[in-house]
């Protein structure tokens, strides 16, 4: 950490893809001395990428499908890892990413918390403390003791999101998933989020609804091909991203 | 090469009890839905060898292979290669099998096939019931040896480690290994003294080097030094057995150290 005021650093950060066109070309790469730019095709997907949050701070991430947002998500939470340069944080990161990923079909809700739980470094007395704020807050009623596999994927996503989000995280790493669930649960995690970030929690937020982006973000990013276009006011953001679409729209039109 | 053993080994130890509470969670996953549990594992098990007793009962009646019953011989061979065969399967797709995991939890990657294997030696520590049972019936019991005993359980569950070490990883990233993988756990089968005894082979001493080449069959052949023929294993024979260990851990923590990076992306 730079700044010891910040809650994420990204220093430099590109993230490569590497594609193989066939699985032995791995082998190539592994065991031979030719680099992996000689064996495989090359993505890039996040280019040079320089980003400060501060503590305290809900930075909204906005850009085009495929544009680097989720990427950029996943090299935050420390899921993947950059080819070049860094990223650091301070304290522990939940993650809202793909929400309903390591719960077992065959177990019932109850099981499935401890289950990713467990997954995510927490130890049963940890769930045990949060388990009847989870219960009370996800209201899944008899479906909760029922095997997951029965869950509508709405319901599956509500769990998740309340695990991660009642394992207390410093960070918050929220990735498109607050169209999850009915009007009113969508209503009740946006006040959740709300309560975790008054309670000086950073968060990184990334949507395609400008609504969204407007009521939560202090800040916005606007990534655009893998490169941070614009940082700063979330008004002039938002515009600039709805006049490239615009732009692109008319192109194609 | 160190720097990657260094980090699997810190990556175990600080996970240590997260291995074992997985490895309890893993060993009901298959059986979870049906009625009788892991029981339906041993009655695999089971009717597997009561189909080899009945193919060696008709071919050799009440004989004797290698100095010991029949029905002896098979029970120490099957129990532990049933272990070894769904250790060799399960674990090469472990990494697989956690995919959606690792593409959305941080999670330490080099513990699941560990986990899987330890899952799998948990569930199955009751089929060695049923070889000490089969041995005490025909009266092999009273050369048994304890120690011999705990010591090649120990070996067979080190190498099924590291055996899947870097199994596990390539079968992660290449599913032409996968199938190359599939094939060759078919056919080993065959190449051990499971089923058929070193006196079907004897006068070839090319032939039973080659079996012995397996570090499995050292395992094979302990367990029943452990019960009948007594005696310490080869000096010689174990030291190989022991470097094959290494071999598989130091080259296969590599292979992890240096894809661990990529295992989301490649998968």
């Amino acid at each position: 950490m730079q700044n010891p005021a910040n809650a994420i650093e990204v220093r430099n950060l590109t993230k490569e893809f590497y594609i193989f066109e066939k699985d032995y070309q791995i082998f190539k790469w592994l065991f031979s001395h030719k680099s992996r730019e000689q064996t495989a095709f090359l993505k890039i997907a996040l280019d040079d990428i320089t980003l400060d949050v501060k503590k305290q701070e809900m930075v909204g991430v906005i850009g085009k499908n495929g544009a680097g947002k989720s990427t950029l998500m996943k090299l935050v939470a420390g899921i993947t890892f950059p080819t070049y340069g860094s990223v650091e944080t301070e304290g522990r990161i939940g993650s809202l990413i793909n929400l309903s990923a390591g719960f077992n079909p065959d177990f019932t809700g109850r099981k499935n918390l401890y289950y990713k739980g467990m997954l995510m470094g927490m130890s049963h007395s940890d769930i045990d403390a949060i388990l009847d704020d989870i219960i009370d807050f996800v209201d899944l009623g008899e479906y909760f003791d029922l095997p997951f596999r029965m869950y509508s994927s709405g319901m599956g996503a509500r769990l998740g999101f309340a695990l991660a989000v009642f394992s207390n995280p410093d960070i918050l790493i929220v990735d498109e998933v607050f169209s999850v669930g009915d009007k009113n649960f969508q209503a009740k995690s946006k006040a959740k989020t709300m309560e975790l970030f008054n309670a000086g929690k950073t968060v990184l937020f990334s949507s395609h609804s400008d609504d969204q982006i407007r009521n939560f973000c202090n800040r916005v990013v606007y990534i655009k091909d893998g490169k941070i276009a614009f940082n700063g006011d979330v008004e002039t953001g938002l515009e600039m991203y709805s006049e490239d679409v615009a732009r692109q729209s008319k192109k194609q039109g | 090469m160190l720097e990657a053993i260094r980090f699997y080994l810190k990556e175990h130890i600080e996970n240590k009890g997260l291995i074992l509470k997985l490895a309890a969670v893993s060993m009901n996953k298959q059986t979870l839905r049906t009625s009788i549990g892991v029981l339906w594992l041993y009655l695999h098990d089971f009717v597997y060898f009561s189909v080899f007793v009945m193919f060696r009962l008709l071919m050799s009646g009440n004989g004797e292979i290698d100095g010991m019953h029949n029905i002896v011989y098979l029970v120490t061979g099957t129990i532990p290669w049933f272990f070894m065969q769904e250790a060799l399967n399960v674990g090469a797709t472990s990494i697989k099998s956690y995919r959606s995991i690792l593409k959305s939890i941080k999670f330490p990657i080099t513990i699941i096939p560990t986990v899987e294997v330890t899952g799998i030696f948990f569930k199955r520590i009751f089929t060695f019931l049923f070889m000490f049972g089969v041995c005490g019936y025909f009266g092999y019991m009273h050369c048994f040896h304890p120690i011999l005993f705990i010591y090649y359980v120990f070996c067979m569950l080190i190498l099924m480690y590291a055996i899947m070490v870097p199994i596990s990883a390539f079968v992660a990233v290449s599913s032409d290994f996968h199938q190359f993988y599939i094939v060759t756990l078919r056919v080993l089968m065959y190449t051990m003294p499971i089923i058929w005894g070193y006196k079907h082979i004897s006068g070839n001493h090319f032939l039973e080097v080659l079996v012995r080449v397996n570090p499995m069959v050292y395992v094979l052949n302990g367990f029943r030094n452990a019960f009948v023929l007594g005696g310490a294993p080869s000096l010689v024979y174990s030291i190989y057995f022991w470097l094959c260990v290494l071999v598989f851990f130091a080259f296969g923590s590599f292979i992890q150290f240096k894809l661990r990076k990529y295992y989301a992306d490649l998968m």
